[in-house]
């Protein structure tokens, strides 16, 4: 009995480790599955604090004030180019409406921006993620999706009162419905690890005629508007399925001088998720 | 004296973590290569340091990366193992009658210390980018990242050992 204390007391640095080891990969394996936790994350108040610092130090030279600005109005201009869309395009289709039946002159736009800064990126593996200086305060939820001036970014992953964190396109657990501008069918975006300027759309029928230059854009999508710009093809590559085509696409938004980024609030998100998910 | 060796040691681990999260991370050599620097800290330790100290030291290392990088648990568990295994690493190279205090380094027995932080980086890169790759990923790829990340991070952990040292004659 003495000697197994002995053996235990002597030996007992091995059961911490395993102890320490274990609890590691519990928490390899329970986040990879899309968990929220927002402690062990970047998203996390003190972390976030403490990029946000650093990043200060270091944009002084970006003319950030300005840009900021700029961005505000560009969101407020996004909002009313897309509720002026929409308003168009109800024209178009309901010619024949009477004036008897319209209920509401200026539509509600179904989408409004938020305007964010990136305080952190990273994007050395392929666990590639941003870090942005806006929250749950601000109305920044999960599941929204994220633009920048150029074309998407990426989607919100987890949020704290003050700070969030977007899983951006060069993820490999991104996967967005995209198609080409002049065509309705949809394919699949994804990244495959490799380059940072390039994703890959596929799942394209084979028919499917494509130029390099063509631009890629959403298309049915839970958090993106309509038609908003992925990026443009660059070549065919090899396909892992015959009767499909891949191809590559560089992402339009340049991630090594992303800064500033808009937030895309869809108001009628909760609703559809609510439809959708009341038929399952 | 212990209790200055030990401040030094918080001081390299919290310069290591800012090094690796503010910088490192930040650069990607060629696109794939990865400079994983904060292994250093474990390298570092004294010979005969209480091998609880040095196990939930490197997990609580690899955890602090892990939170600013993340990547919850990746780096906890590829560390905390280096670790575990740290002190046998060692005995493989460092005859076993080093006296406690010892701090392995370049300017010891240079060879030694040349072997140690081969295996030490090698084993903690390939259960990084193991680990890493369970979830994801082709082989070749990882293998070409794997390579080139620890041959990188070798290289800058000798010179960086070669001027730490260098400072420290002219300090002391």
């Amino acid at each position: 009995m003495r000697n197994l204390f002995t053996f235990i007391i002597r030996n007992s640095h091995w059961l911490v480790a395993i102890v320490l080891i274990v609890i590691s990969f519990y928490l390899v394996f329970s986040h990879n599955s899309y968990q929220r936790s927002v402690y062990l994350t970047s998203a996390n108040n003190v972390v976030g604090w403490f990029y946000e610092m650093s990043n200060k130090a270091t944009t002084f030279i970006h003319l950030n004030k300005n840009n900021k600005l700029l961005l505000e109005r560009n969101a407020q201009l996004e909002a009313e180019l897309y509720s002026l869309k929409t308003y168009l395009s109800d024209y178009r289709t309901d010619t024949l409406k009477t004036n008897a039946f319209l209920s509401d002159s200026v539509p509600v736009s179904q989408f409004s921006f938020i305007q964010a800064e990136v305080t952190n990126i990273s994007f050395s593996g392929p666990n590639n993620f941003i870090t942005v200086n806006k929250g749950s305060m601000h109305g920044v939820k999960p599941d929204m999706g994220v633009i920048s001036q150029n074309g998407i970014v990426g989607m919100v992953q987890s949020v704290s009162s003050r700070f969030s964190v977007i899983i951006p396109i060069i993820n490999p657990k991104f996967r967005l419905s995209g198609k080409l501008k002049n065509s309705n069918n949809t394919g699949s975006i994804s990244w495959d690890g490799k380059d940072l300027n390039i994703a890959q759309i596929g799942e394209l029928p084979k028919h499917e005629v494509f130029q390099p230059g063509d631009t890629v854009m959403t298309s049915f999508s839970r958090i993106f508007p309509k038609d908003v710009v992925i990026g443009y093809v660059t070549e065919q590559i090899l396909s892992k399925d015959d009767n499909f085509n891949t191809l590559n696409v560089r992402i339009a938004t340049d991630f090594y001088s992303v800064r500033d980024i808009l937030i895309i609030d869809d108001k009628y998100y909760s609703e559809q998720n609510q439809l959708e998910n009341s038929i399952q | 004296m212990k209790a200055f060796s030990i401040f030094k040691e918080i001081l390299l681990f919290v310069i290591l973590v800012l090094l690796q999260v503010l910088l490192f991370n930040r650069i990607s050599i060629f696109g794939f290569a990865v400079l994983i620097l904060y292994i250093y800290f474990l390298i570092k330790l004294p010979y005969g340091r209480n091998k609880f100290y040095v196990i939930v030291s490197g997990f609580l290392l690899g955890l602090v990366i892990d939170i600013f990088l993340n990547t919850p648990g990746m780096n906890a568990a590829a560390t905390t193992i280096v670790a575990t295994f740290r002190s046998v690493i060692l005995n493989l190279f460092y005859p076993k009658n080093e006296y406690e205090d010892f701090v392995p380094s370049i300017h010891g027995p240079t060879a030694a210390f040349v072997k140690f932080v081969l295996v030490m980086v090698l084993l903690h890169q390939t259960l990084l980018f193991f680990i890493e790759a369970f979830t994801l990923f082709n082989f070749v790829s990882t293998i070409i990242r794997l390579v080139s990340s620890s041959l990188l991070t070798i290289v800058l952990i000798l010179a960086l050992d070669l001027l730490s040292v260098g400072r420290e004659k002219i300090s002391g």
